[in-house]
């Protein structure tokens, strides 16, 4: 990749955050010619303080330029707290936005169909927004500091010496071209830093969440060894950029110390032409003290931050949120809530395999349709398409006649709500929790949908609706209980579990699916146990490019594939039936 | 509870920071030569830093005179050094903060590693992430930090040193000037390690959302409520907003000041010197000399950006030393008795007078369990019964409070750990997938597998034909692979039917998968993949009644240890499995069993 590309993309970036705050941009260039006054005047008013002053005999002319030059310390010392301050203004804001960006960003891929969790998120929160923080910060100072520095440098040196003050701009120029030239492989070397960087949070979070796999398998050494690659990787980048930085100190050298040089060299000719001392001293101290120092801050700052802010920038700008598509001006309405999958193929990705091709298939209001199948053979994929998760690559999902596509995202929550394997449970009070798809549920709601699933322990363990919850205190089956009392708090007539019951046991699961199945509305149901399909009206059965429905006798009579499924359910093997006379184990309980 | 632990402000001498103190001395030791190399090219730029000024200055007085050529050369050649150190500096601190860098994360994730799954619920998986990238990377600039600290005094010191030399009084004035600087500095130590936690722990809130909202994606995604997320992860922004503008506020404060005393300290040292002048003490060179040394001597404002990045190291440090401070898994040194060529080649295992409690309520409460060698036991009970805790006990992922577990008669923790993992593995309802690629995922362990090894493994557990499916097969990048649930378990199942182990635990790892398939991996099981002793978690009638045993736990104890055949008639054993919706046996629906 070249590099104009994302400097271009980072300066179109950084230009934006400084537009939006103008008023800060002009106190900043008005404080930084206030902080930098002291320098302007230093040479200058050294050279008169000596040749006026205490060289001439005359202390007090010498003391009353060095108070002069006191007053605009004093001025420049005011004028670099204000510096900062404005600076807090112009980069804190900035900052917000990147985390809001950030968090965006992974947000909007990782809830895209074939999205995937996005653990680089968490470097780039952490780490990459910080180090665009300091670094624009830094640069901001910098190149405002530098500009101003040379600038206080060529007049004063040129008001002290005449034309030879512009002897200055040779080597200057020569040490800025030498640095300009490096750096296009010192930006290659930072983007490396920054991409291993990614690697080793990436393997770290791989190992942070497979640390009981990493023990149970034995596999300490492997699990180690698959980081350290990573690590060493991050550590060989960070010694590379190094060298780079090593260039950048040459390019100050002969930038900023061959005018030095230069002048030294010259001195004997300039004395011999009628330059005082005080010039001469006056003069080293423009260089020295002026040019030199800020030259090194810009080039360090330009080759170690600036390069640093134009690769960690441009990956948070590429990783960040996307704004939405436009949406289309007139949203429909669906008239009833039958489904209809009209002639859809949907496969995952453009060269996959079809997943399931031309379906047709009808789920009229009200019905409570099971929908079963070996695994893989399509199950998710089909509830995704009726939930309007995945959009079909042909033919067309309606609801209540309309096509999915054409109802705005929050009238089709309001519609149909999935429960999916995984259930979501974040930080907050247990209420938040439960009221995540219904925020205006009644207290006296949720008490009954508590009661009707079972809740009512967990809910009193946890310390009540009002009590903070951390999502690790939760077993899997209580966190899809609550996910479930989630569906079954809002309105919405259409209800898809996709395996939503998978981590409860069979007689909890029953219970929480004739309490759903109670409810008003369609229920439809991926099971997840063979035992699913006989509480339902109608049962789909996928078998990859088939699709039968039917009710459990005419699929049974029907489809071997399901006699199959339901006959290795049951008494497993299914060699004997149930022997009532041999229980007599443990104390038997009562109900 | 574990978060306010990260976040609490620590008591000024506590373990920790000892710990911490320990970590970066160790971390910094690290940078190996490459810290000296830093060392000594960071003395020798100091060491001409401090001689150009007087160099300089006598070029000046002997401005006109015959020696002033080999001042100037002189004054070239201190330039020269000056630069050549830097240079090497440059290259020294990168590879010392690199190798530092690099130990303390390898040290970090040793450790995390040694700690188990224990980590995770004292720490959040997205602060350990933290923890290891962005802390130790502060922590590792520590070396350096240190270096830098300790010779930027050298040029301010050599400054002083020649300030006196030239005049007393310039000294004085020096001196003076200086202490007030000093006493700014130790304010600005304190008050940034204080803000800069606050800022970083803020931070650590955020990731820690965010991570929480990535593994609910679907759920997000389907209630369309990525808006609502985003500003439940965003509240603590501005928390963080203000720390980050008191950490400007400190910036400010130290450069303003320094912005005042620096110079000042320049003018009245060269308005001293003036009167040297005047006086006939001094020359205009010793003037410019002095004017110099005063701003070197001011340089130990400089050390206020080392200072800072020393302060953001101990604060890493810290970081690094909380997660070191969390004890680890210990090991014994014993073997297991050779199996000698027996069939069937399982161990033994014995549960005795087991206890383990969760906050305060038993778990498991007295249980006495034996299951025996080569024999396939199933585990039953209803949720929170203790059966998935039964099956970390019994390869030791967790220990128990009171009693042990035996494995062909040696105590868990006793054994040696390659003896412990290489006897007794695990598949899970929910494995991790570690590794770069399939093959790797299923060969995951303590030893490398063949690849005929690996597809025999992925054959039994049903999991051959999607994987050849993949784009690159075997080889499909693990990260970018599309799996269901299903096809993760049987991954998972893959990886344990790979190693031939003595003790084979299941804990409920066929859930997700459907009851063809299911059915499929239990006949493996039955007969065995390498004919070794399996405890399996159940939850299907299916999987009991194929076991040769079943043990029913209820309410923590071991309510029976019997067939399938003999339980089933119990009414009570049937609810288990949701057996009683339909009153007949599946012969009775119709289906040739």
């Amino acid at each position: 990749m070249s590099a104009p590309a994302p400097v271009a993309r980072v300066s179109h970036v950084l230009l934006g955050a400084l537009r939006r705050s103008p008023a800060a941009l002009v106190r900043l260039a008005v404080w930084s010619v206030f902080e930098l006054t002291p320098l302007l005047t230093s040479g200058y008013g050294i050279a008169r303080a000596l040749d006026d002053g205490f060289l001439a005999g005359h202390p007090r002319i010498g003391l009353a330029w060095l108070c002069g030059l006191a007053a605009a310390v004093l001025v420049g010392a005011l004028a670099t707290r204000q510096v900062y301050r404005v600076l807090a203004q112009i980069v804190e804001p900035f900052r917000d936005e990147l985390v809001g960006s950030v968090v965006g960003g992974a947000l909007q891929r990782s809830t895209r169909l074939d999205g995937r969790p996005d653990s680089g998120a968490i470097a780039r929160l952490t780490h990459q927004v910080e180090v665009v923080r300091d670094t624009f910060a830094g640069l901001l100072l910098l190149v405002r500091g530098f500009v101003v520095s040379a600038a206080a440098a060529v007049i004063g040196m040129t008001a002290l010496t005449g034309w030879v003050g512009l002897l200055v701009l040779p080597p200057l120029l020569a040490g800025m071209a030498f640095f300009l030239l490096s750096l296009r492989s010192t930006m290659a070397r930072q983007r490396d830093l920054v991409l291993t960087d990614e690697g080793v949070a990436e393997s770290t979070s791989m190992l942070a969440r497979g640390l009981r796999d990493v023990l149970a398998c034995g596999a300490e050494e492997r699990a180690c060894a698959r980081v350290r690659r990573y690590v060493d990787a991050h550590a060989e980048a960070e010694r590379t950029v190094a060298r780079m930085a090593a260039i950048r100190t040459l390019s100050v050298a002969v930038a900023g110390w061959l005018p030095a040089v230069g002048l030294l060299v010259a001195a004997p000719l300039l004395v011999a032409h009628g330059a005082t001392l005080g010039t001469i001293a006056g003069a080293l101290i423009y260089l020295t003290q002026g040019l030199l120092p800020a030259l090194r801050s810009l080039v360090d700052g330009l080759g170690a931050g600036g390069l640093r802010l134009v690769v960690t920038l441009d990956r948070l700008v590429e990783a960040g949120e996307r704004p939405r598509p436009p949406e289309p001006t007139t949203w429909r309405r669906p008239d009833g809530h039958d489904l209809v999958v009209d002639g859809v193929t949907f496969g995952y990705g453009r060269h996959a395999e079809p997943v399931v091709k031309a379906l047709h298939l009808a789920i009229p209001a009200g019905e409570h349709v099971v929908i079963v199948g070996p695994s893989g053979a399509g199950k998710s994929t089909l509830a995704g398409l009726l939930a309007a998760t995945h959009l079909p690559q042909r033919g067309e999902v309606r609801l209540g006649g309309v096509p999915v596509q054409d109802l705005h995202p929050f009238a089709l929550a309001g519609h149909r709500v999935v429960i999916p394997q995984e259930a979501y449970i974040f930080v907050g009070t247990v209420g938040e929790n439960l009221r995540y798809l219904n925020p205006d549920a009644p207290a006296t709601d949720l008490d009954t949908v508590v009661e009707a699933l079972g809740l009512r322990p967990v809910v009193t363990r946890l310390g009540g609706y009002d009590a903070m919850l951390d999502p690790r205190m939760l077993s899997a089956g209580e966190r899809q209980l609550i996910a479930l009392a989630r569906a079954h708090l809002t309105e919405a007539p259409i209800l898809i579990l996709d395996e939503a019951t998978c981590h409860l046991d069979p007689v909890t699961e029953e219970g929480v699916e004739r309490v759903l199945a109670a409810r008003r509305g369609t229920l439809i149901v991926v099971a997840h146990r063979i035992s699913s399909a006989l509480r339902a009206q109608r049962i789909i059965l996928m078998d990859g490019t088939n699709l039968v429905a039917g009710t459990h006798q005419e699929l049974l009579a029907l489809s071997p594939l399901y006699q199959e499924l339901v006959g290795n359910w049951g008494n497993g093997d299914g060699s004997e039936g149930p022997q009532p006379t041999s229980v007599a184990c443990g104390p038997v309980s009562t109900g | 509870m574990t978060r306010d632990a990260a976040i609490a402000p620590a008591a000024g001498s506590d373990p920790v920071s000892r710990q911490a103190g320990r970590v970066l001395l160790a971390t910094g030791r690290r940078g190996g030569a490459w810290t000296w190399v830093l060392a000594l090219a960071t003395l020798a730029a100091a060491g001409a830093e401090v001689l150009l000024p007087t160099t300089l200055g006598r070029a000046l007085d002997a401005l006109g005179g015959p020696h002033v050529m080999g001042l100037l050369l002189g004054c070239a050649g201190l330039i020269a050094v000056m630069v050549a150190a830097k240079v090497v500096g440059d290259i020294a601190t990168g590879a010392s903060t690199a190798r530092s860098t690099a130990w303390l994360r390898m040290h970090l994730v040793e450790h995390l590693i040694a700690i188990g799954p224990l980590a995770t619920r004292r720490f959040e998986p997205g602060d350990l992430v933290t923890r290891i990238t962005r802390n130790a990377s502060e922590a590792g600039q520590v070396g350096v930090a240190t270096v830098m600290v300790a010779t930027a005094l050298i040029p301010p010191l050599g400054g002083i040193a020649a300030l006196m030399l030239i005049d007393r009084w310039v000294g004085l004035a020096a001196l003076t000037g200086l202490a007030v600087m000093a006493a700014l500095l130790r304010v600005f130590v304190r008050d940034s390690t204080e803000t800069i936690r606050g800022y970083v722990d803020t931070q650590g809130l955020i990731a820690a959302r965010l991570l929480d909202a990535l593994s609910g994606a679907r759920t997000i995604a389907a209630a369309g409520s990525i808006e609502r997320e985003r500003q439940r992860i965003l509240q603590p922004l501005p928390q963080l907003r203000s720390h980050g503008l008191r950490m400007w506020r400190n910036q400010a404060w130290v450069s303003g000041r320094s912005a005042l005393i620096r110079p000042l300290l320049q003018l009245s040292v060269i308005a001293v010197a003036g009167f040297g002048v005047v006086g006939g003490r001094l020359t205009v060179g010793e003037l410019y000399a002095a004017s110099r040394y005063a701003v070197l001597a001011a340089g130990l404002g400089a050390t206020v950006g080392y200072l800072n990045k020393f302060s953001r190291a101990r604060a890493g440090g810290r970081r690094a030393a909380q997660l070191l401070a969390e004890p680890v898994i210990h090991y014994g040194t014993a073997t297991l008795p050779p199996l000698a060529g027996q069939r069937p080649r399982g161990s033994r295992l014995d549960f005795r007078g087991i206890r383990v409690c969760a906050e305060g309520e038993p778990v498991i409460d007295g249980l006495d369990l034996t299951i025996p060698a080569g024999a396939t036991v199933a585990v039953v009970g209803r949720s929170g019964a203790g059966k998935s805790l039964l099956a970390a006990l019994a390869g030791r992922l967790a220990d128990p409070q009171e009693g042990e577990v035996l494995l062909d008669g040696v105590a868990l923790p006793e054994l040696s750990r390659p003896a412990l993992r290489e006897a007794v593995g695990f598949a899970f309802e929910r494995p991790a997938l570690l590794g770069d690629t399939i093959e790797d995922a299923i060969g995951f362990g303590s030893v490398d597998l063949r690849p005929e090894q690996i597809r025999w493994a992925a054959s039994l557990a049903r999991a051959d034909s999607f994987i050849e499916r993949l784009p690159q097969g075997y080889q499909t990048d693990l990260a970018a692979a599309p799996l269901s649930g299903g096809e993760v378990q049987r991954l998972g199942l893959a990886r344990a039917f790979a190693h031939p182990y003595r003790l084979l635990i299941l804990d409920d790892a066929t859930s997700s998968l459907d009851t063809v398939t299911e059915r499929q991996v239990g006949a493996v099981l039955a007969s065995g993949a390498w004919g070794q002793t399996r405890l399996i978690i159940a939850h299907r009638a299916g999987t009991a009644a194929r076991a040769d045993l079943v043990a029913w736990l209820d309410r923590g104890r071991l309510r029976c240890l019997r067939p399938h055949q003999q339980l089933w008639g119990d009414p009570e054993y049937r609810a288990l499995f949701g057996a009683d919706t339909p009153a007949t046996p599946p012969g009775a629906l119709g289906v040739p069993a």
